[in-house]
């Protein structure tokens, strides 16, 4: 556990020592900020989140691979990987670490977004139950897509490849669900119960319902331990 | 406290290594010496855990590499060939970092930090930038790492590459000091470097372990024959025949593109620089220069791995 905390503290650092932070913070609260104003210089504005949450997980569904696509692409690439695969370190702790740097550059995105239910607050009564389900659904799917990212970073030692492949992976999962809407039958549904867009539906809704955060659990933990073979898989070529 | 046995690694059907078999001693150092593409760097990431054998064992401190690879790893300092940091980082901040992952507490990170940071001439630069440092003291910043945690077994794959005359003996030096209390196995294409730090090489050539020896034995054990080499004013083309009437003295070759100079080969154990000093003199020749051609490493090296060439 200390491990995995050492390396996550050295990504969550390296993240704001290099441009990545920055970017990404301007790209996700640049176009959520846009949205928010538009949004409420509309003719009959509505003061509660249930449109923001729309935008903001394409938003994280854009970022997620662009924070992942370094963390281990880019010390496969320059070589600083060798040196952190023969410190007595598990592959999973790395795994878990890089994920975990990630995920907390992530919600602290996320948590400055929170400035627009509370600006709501101040002009309206904005439905709080809503506002922390749409909330929570925005962190499990966030979570779910890096890691995505970081197994696609595992497989390669090119940061765009890794991108490309994420975004690729991650578009997969939101657009399924169509297939679902033009055949239905037992293909149909399966592809609705893959779709992130589907689970993700819900939490939008204020809904929470348990096949959807055991849908974006398992979803996590299914490419995380994607990543740890992959890494497993690199010491015995 | 590193032993490996019958180490053999393939990249597909091509082996990098085949059936490499050597000891190192506690406080031993010792050089791996081999051309480029010998099979060094695979041996050394295969001792280093970062990538299994095909077949054989490596032992490091007692633990097998593959088996108990964490325990194995936790007794090892390694220096990478191009010793690649996390160039955002500074040199203290980094330090920590690789610390804390080699399972170093606070208090003894603590202690051994400005330790370490002096000792790898470092202390000045604590507080830089990792990518703004030079390629020598990046070099030190990969050094200070492996050493930090004061690992029973040093690592290190061409510690020296890339470093300017200066550095390079600083580095030499610091080599040298880590020697009792560590148990050091460098890699090096540099025969000097090896001769200059290490008791012991191990010389590699295509995958497979051509010598083992003290440098001092290695240079003994190639040479059949005591050569010389003398130097004469007057060059006379009656010299050969008349010098190698002289007991014990085997052959005489004047020596290619230097009128005036010759080496004399002589019989083992015996010295006949009198001899041959006596009969220039007598003849009037004017002897300039007289002096024994000790084999260097360099000839041994050369001579063992072109031999192996010649046989495959």
């Amino acid at each position: 556990m200390r491990n995995v905390l050492t390396i996550a503290q050295r990504e969550l650092v390296a993240y704001f020592t290099s441009p990545m932070a920055y970017v990404a913070m301007l790209f996700f609260l640049g176009v959520c900020g846009l949205i928010f104003v538009l949004s409420t210089s509309m003719q009959m504005p509505k003061a509660d989140m249930s449109g923001m949450f729309h935008s903001m997980i394409f938003l994280s569904l854009l970022m997620c691979p662009v924070i992942t696509m370094g963390l281990i692409a880019q010390e496969t690439n320059s070589g600083t990987y060798e040196m952190l695969m023969t410190r007595p370190v598990r592959d999973v702790e790395v795994i878990l670490g890089k994920y975990l740097g990630a995920a907390a550059l992530y919600l602290i995105i996320i948590l400055i977004t929170f400035e627009f239910p509370i600006i709501f607050e101040a002009f309206g009564a904005p439905d709080w139950g809503m506002t922390l389900t749409g909330y929570l659904g925005i962190v499990l799917a966030g979570l779910a897509f890096l890691a995505v990212g970081v197994f696609t970073s595992s497989l390669t030692s090119n940061q765009i490849a890794a991108w490309l492949m994420g975004t690729f992976l991650l578009l997969f999962f939101w657009l399924v669900g169509w297939l679902g809407y033009g055949g239905g039958g037992l293909l149909g549904d399966l592809a609705k119960s893959l779709s992130a867009y589907e689970s993700f539906g819900d939490f939008e809704k204020g809904i929470i319902d348990g096949k959807n955060l055991l849908y974006f659990i398992t979803l996590a933990g299914f490419f995380l331990f994607l990543a740890v073979r992959s890494l497993e898989s690199r010491r015995t070529v | 406290m590193i032993e490996v046995e019958g180490l053999t690694k393939y990249y597909g059907p091509h082996p990098a290594i085949m059936d490499v078999s050597f000891n190192v001693q506690a406080g031993e150092v010792v050089a791996f010496l081999g051309p480029n593409g010998a099979g060094k760097t695979t041996c050394m990431r295969i001792l280093t855990g970062f990538m299994p054998a095909s077949a054989g064992s490596a032992k490091i401190a007692g633990f097998d590499v593959m088996e108990q690879s964490l325990e194995a790893r936790r007794q090892i300092g390694y220096l990478p060939e191009h010793a690649a940091l996390y160039r955002d980082m500074r040199v203290r901040q980094y330090l920590r970092f690789a610390g804390k992952l080699q399972g170093m507490g606070r208090v003894e990170l603590h202690d051994r930090m400005d330790l370490v940071l002096e000792k790898c001439g470092l202390a000045e630069r604590a507080d830089q930038i990792i990518g703004t440092l030079s390629r020598g003291y990046r070099q030190r910043v990969g050094i200070a790492q492996a050493l930090l945690h004061d690992p029973q077994v040093m690592i290190l794959d061409e510690p020296t590459i890339g470093l300017d005359p200066n550095q390079i003996r600083e580095v030499r030096e610091l080599i040298k000091s880590l020697a009792g209390n560590h148990t050091v196995m460098l890699s090096t294409h540099i025969l000097p470097e090896a001769q200059m730090t290490c008791e012991r090489v191990i010389i590699i050539n295509q995958g497979k372990v051509v010598a083992t020896d003290t440098t001092a034995a290695l240079t003994h054990q190639a040479r059949d024959a005591e050569t010389m080499m003398f130097r004469v004013a007057k060059d006379d083309a009656s010299i050969p025949t008349v010098l190698r009437e002289l007991a014990d003295v085997k052959a005489v070759r004047p020596v290619k593109g230097d009128p005036g100079a010759y080496q004399v080969e002589t019989q083992i154990g015996c010295d006949c620089r009198p001899d041959v000093a006596r009969a220039i003199v007598d003849k009037g020749w004017g002897l300039l220069e007289l002096r024994p051609l000790e084999m260097t490493l360099e000839d041994v090296f050369h001579e063992l791995t072109t031999e192996l060439e010649g046989e495959s």
